[in-house]
Formats: C-alpha cells, structure tokens, sequence
C-alpha cells in the first residue's frame, strides 16, 4: 500500500474541509454581525432617563443623563484658552491696561480686574476676587450659580437679592450649569432669572412668547448683560437686581435712563465726576451686529452643534469661537482656520485701537479736570465737563467691558468709540477755558501711569484725604 | 501542474487537514469582512456607497434634496473623468484616506474640499455645464480666479454645513447584514431616478 500522494479522493475529502469551513466561518459571522446588528438596533432610541429633581442644582445629576453635554461643560475648567484679545483665563486686565486703575479710581475695579475664567469657576473666582464682597448684597451671587433659581424660589427674589452675600456662602456651593438654562423635566430651555424676564415686561414684550432660536440667546442674556442694583426705598429695597433698559438696549438709551434715575455707581476721585460702570453689555452689544440681523443665536457661535459617534449634541463648552473656529465659524464661512482667524483679529485691532484713542482721552481729562480744581475753579464751574466725562466713560466702557474686543458688533463698537473720544476731548477743551479763566495756559502737567503699580500708588494722593500731586507747572 | 496545486502536493500530507482548515477559516472571514464591509460597493457608482460611514450622511442628505440629485452623483463631481485609470486611481486614492481618517476618528466637524478635489469638481462643473461656459467665454482657471462656487455657494450641499447639519433621520438606512445589499431605503422619498429615466 502506498500513500495516497495526489489521489482524486484523498484530495476531494481536503477541499471538502476546506468548504465545510469557509461555510461555518461564514454563518458564525454573519450570526456575530446581526447580534451585533439587533444588539445596536435594541440600544438606539431606548434610553432610560433618570429623573432629575426641581432645582438640582449638582450638574453631575443632569451628566447621568446628557454625558455628552456634561462632559462638554466640564470643558469650561480649561485655562489654557488664550485668544489675541481675549480667552476666559485668568490675566490682570489692570497690568495689561495701565489705563483702567486710573479710569475706575476709586471704585473697587481699580483694586483687582480680572478676566473671569469658564462657567466652571464663576462660584470660586468671586470667592477670590479683591473686590471683596462680603460686605455686598445677594444680589452680587444671582449669575453665578443655579442654587440661586432654588434660593429665589424658597425666600422670593426681594428677600434674596437682599441678603448679604456673606449668609449666602454655605447655600451656594455650584457654580453655573444645567438648571440655569433647562427645565429639568423637558430640558426645553428655560429663563431661571427674574431680572431679565422683568426688563422684557417693562418694555411690553413677554418673554415667553420667544422661539427656540430667540431662546438659545436669551438664556445668555439673563446674565451678559449691563445691569445695576435699584434702590427702591417705598418698596424697602437696597438692592433689587435691573437692566437699564426701559429706554432701550443702545448706549444712549442707557445714558438717557441712567441720568433720568440719577443713578451713580461711584464719584471719581481724580475729577469728581459721578460715574456710572458699564458690566457686560454682551447680549445689548450683539443686538447691533451682523450675526443678530442674520437670527445669529449666542448657541450659534459659542456652543456649535458637534457629532461624536454619528451622535449630534450642543457642545456645552461655552468659550470664545476662535478657540473652535472649524466648528462655529466655518459652518457658514467655509474657508480656512487660518483666513477666519486673521480676518476676525484684523477686527477686533481696529476696535483696540479705538478703544485705546479713547482711554487716552478719558484719562487726561479727568487730570484736567483735576487740574481745574487745583487752579481754583468750583463745583459749579465744571458741573458740564464733569457730566461730560461721565457720558463719554459710559459709552467707552460699553465696548470695552464688552466681551470679544467690539467682534459682536464692530461698527456699533467704532461709532461709540468715536463718540466717547470725542466726547472726552471735547471735556478737555472745555477745561482749557475754564483754565485760562483762572490764569492758567500752560500745559497740564500729566502724571506717570504707565505701571499698575504706579498708576495705584497714584490714584491713592487722589483720595479724600490725600494730596494729589500738583498738575500745573511751577512757575 | 494545476492537478499538484490543487491536491496540495508540495504538503506533506499530515498537515494537509489542518492547512485546509485555516485556509477556509480565512477565506471565510475575508468574505464575511468584504461582505459586511460592504466593499463591492465601491466599484459602484451608487451614492449610497458613500454613506456606508455616517461621516458622509450630510453631504448625502444636502444632495439628495438637490437638483443635481436627478442628474450627477457623488463620483460624476467628485473624481476626474478624462481618463478611466486617472478615476480609479484618483478613487482608491481618496477612498483609502476616507478609510484611514475614520478609522482613526479623525474626521473634522466641518469637511471641506482638499487641494486635490478642488480642480477635480471645477473640472467636472464645466465638463456638464460645458455650453454654458463656452458662452460666457470661461477661460481656463489660473491662480487667483475664483471657482465656481464662490458664487454659487449653495449648489449643492447648501450654505450652512457641518458633520451635524442634517440628522441620520433623513438619510436612508443602510441595509442589514442579511439584507438584499442593492435594497436601499429611500428614508421616506421617492426613489432616485436611474440612469436611465434620467431627463
């Protein structure tokens, strides 16, 4: 008997195997795939929601939910977010901008000014801040965490904004996320904050009449917006949380409220001139720009939609555009990260040149009138120039406490610009007269601001009790 | 010669059984990997086909409530047509970049145009529109000329586009492993002409 070497059955019974396999490979994996196939079928769509509580405040609670949105929140707790003009990290806006300490003298901006960071610290960063609050009222905490919409339900919104921050500290302990924009039962998004849905009442609009799109930027706009806290003595409050904006949402029109309700955030001690301190005209700023004439929503630009796995989400790491260019901007403006972001910072360079014309301006005539005063002028005499440097500051701070260096309505931020500039020099030449009325045509002599140190070292000879060096040149 | 191949008789035969084993369970799995992969489908000029990754459903959707939908698909502006080698070619090309890219999870949000498929679609754009542009006397393109979608912008995956633009839900659904795999759900619509009704 020999071996079987190339034998016709030996080889048939071979191939046979080898089919047999192929066969049963085949069917196994074809069993494996539609498993994995109805597996995945079985999993899309049917998700168990937990229920989320009134006022829940811990965002983690919402995360089991939504983990997409709530690991994009997280995001906000990035620091390394530098843009050209911006980026929610912390820097000293007062060593940057030399100019500031000298333009909010006396107030506690000229103390500590700092770029606040993400959502995800806005609980800690007044906790650290130098402009202590701990003297302040409630109201200092209203945007800052959603435990306030639980603490307004429980004690009414009067009592809250009434309470000194201080006896907040222990309640409030998150800082900004899910329950201050969403409906924990629909997620439909939702306006926790009674200020901003009494601003709309005062101008006739109900706020509840908004559309979805409206809604993903007026969320926003319970917080980035200017306010101040009214008093309202028949009604027995120091504090109540307001937006300046029964005459409308323009820079005049909060100059016309404003002087109409003698308002005055702080008497400068340079000129002594009542000034009023612009917050965060965001929302205000944006209404007079291109992207809000286009129904442009904040959610648009700052919270893009993004897929991950084929699975579309708000992306909830709020931050500023140029930190996600492809994603916000180029969804409309299909060219390159590199063209969007030159053209976006060529922008905003035009609006700091004009913001720092502006700040030039100011600052020199607040010394002039300081220099006014030292050559014996009164009250009386520069009652005008000091009503003028407060309107002029006013529309400065407009833009420059406004978010995005003017991005959000650049032309708006030039004509206001131009305006404040103009206003602030228009001051200084006033002041001229009233200085050569009483005998003085020389010059002002202008001090040195050009550190932080300096420039607070400077503004202290300014106080009621210091002596402020002498402006006018020694003959 | 063929009979000493096909009898394995370069194999002692002691591993013959095993040897016949593995090369079936190989065979049987790159079957089963180009059948579930779809990968026959890439030879087609289907549109579907680029569809198989959900990474192309917009661009799918967008074109598919278009007016080219009726007369162009993907790969009639999408790879060159002057030479069938250079489509090919040009095809495997961009396919296996597609591949790589999602694999490796690393497609942008926003896809855009790479500087290789920019002349190929300008080209394929005057190839149909040809009278068009010979009326308006086009020139060929040299640098610095805008492309024909600067102006057209919309034509014709829309103005507005991004990964999240349009939602699966309007894209039709690829079929199962066990499906008939010609047998494409039209997610609602009426089924696309074939080339043959086409006007």
């Amino acid at each position: 008997m020999t071996e079987p070497t190339s034998s016709g059955p030996s080889a048939l019974k071979g191939w046979l195997v080898f089919g047999a396999v192929l066969v049963a490979v085949l069917v196994i994996g074809l069993i494996l795939a539609t498993v994995l196939e109805r597996r995945a079928e079985a999993s899309k769509g049917q998700r168990t929601l937990q229920p989320i509580g009134a006022w829940e405040s811990d965002s983690s609670k919402w995360g089991v939910n939504w983990p997409h949105q709530y690991a994009s929140w997280k995001a906000t707790s990035e620091k390394d977010t530098a843009t050209k003009h911006g980026g929610s990290y912390q820097h000293d806006l007062l060593a940057i901008d030399t100019n500031n300490v000298i333009l909010f003298a006396g107030y506690a901006f000229s103390k500590d000014y700092k770029q606040a960071r993400g959502h995800f610290y806005a609980v800690q960063d007044v906790q650290e801040t130098g402009r202590d609050i701990s003297t302040k009222p409630g109201t200092c905490w209203t945007c800052k965490s959603p435990d306030v919409p639980r603490l307004m339900a429980q004690m009414g919104p009067a009592k809250f904004y009434d309470t000194p921050a201080k006896d907040l500290y222990n309640e409030i302990k998150t800082s900004i996320g899910c329950a201050d924009c969403h409906n924990p039962d629909t997620m439909a998004l939702t306006i926790t904050r009674p200020a901003l849905i009494e601003a709309f009442e005062r101008q006739g609009k109900d706020i509840t009449q908004s559309s979805h799109q409206e809604m993903r930027t007026l969320v926003c706009a319970q917080c980035h917006v200017e306010y101040y806290f009214k008093k309202d003595e028949a009604k027995g409050q120091k504090a109540y949380l307001t937006f300046p904006w029964d005459k409308g949402t323009g820079v005049e029109d909060m100059d016309a409220y404003y002087d109409e309700k003698q308002f005055t955030d702080w008497t400068h001690p340079i000129s002594g001139a009542k000034m009023i301190k612009m917050q965060h005209p965001d929302y205000e700023v944006y209404t007079k720009g291109i992207h809000a004439y286009r129904n442009v929503s904040c959610a648009d630009c700052h919270m893009p939609y993004k897929t991950e796995g084929g699975q579309k989400f708000t992306d909830h790491h709020v931050q500023s555009p140029l930190l996600n260019i492809s994603n916000s901007c180029a969804v409309c403006h299909r060219w390159s990260e590199d063209d969007i972001r030159s053209r976006v910072e060529s922008i905003q360079d035009k609006v700091h040149h004009g913001r720092l014309v502006a700040e030039e301006a100011l600052c020199k005539a607040h010394f002039d009138i300081a220099a006014c005063k030292q050559a014996g002028a009164t009250d009386e005499e520069l009652a005008d120039v000091r009503k003028t440097v407060r309107k002029a500051q006013l529309r400065w701070d407009y833009v420059a406490a406004n978010n995005g260096m003017g991005f959000h309505a650049p032309q708006e931020c030039q004509r206001i610009l131009a305006d404040a500039a103009d206003m602030a020099q228009q001051c200084r030449v006033a002041c001229a007269r009233i200085l050569a009325k009483h005998s003085v045509t020389d010059p002002v002599v202008y001090p040195d601001w050009s550190t932080k140190e300096k420039a607070q070292d400077l503004i202290k000879h300014f106080g009621k009790d210091g002596t402020p060096p002498s402006l006018l040149q020694a003959h | 010669m063929l009979k000493y191949l096909l009898c394995l008789g370069f194999v002692p035969s002691a591993w013959k059984l095993p040897i016949m084993i593995a090369l079936g369970t190989f065979a049987g799995l790159g079957i089963l990997t180009i059948h579930v992969s779809r990968a026959p489908s890439y030879l087609s000029d289907s549109p579907e086909t680029c569809m198989n990754c959900h990474v192309m459903t917009q661009a799918y959707v967008t074109w598919n409530h278009s007016s080219h939908r009726n007369v162009a698909t993907c790969n009639d502006c999408h790879v060159p047509h002057d030479s069938v080698v250079r489509q090919y070619a040009f095809k495997a090309k961009d396919g296996m970049r597609h591949a790589s890219m999602f694999t490796l999870r690393m497609e942008p949000q926003v896809i855009q145009l790479s500087s290789g498929a920019v002349p190929v679609v300008e080209q394929n754009c005057r190839r149909c529109h040809e009278q068009l542009v010979g009326e308006i006397h086009a020139r060929e393109w040299t640098p610095g000329d805008n492309r024909c979608w600067d102006c057209h912008r919309e034509v014709p995956h829309g103005r507005v586009s991004s990964l999240s633009t349009a939602f699966d839900i309007n894209a039709p659904k690829l079929p199962g492993v066990l499906d008939d795999p010609h047998k494409m759900q039209t997610g609602g619509r009426e089924p696309r002409p074939t080339k043959e009704t086409k006007p």
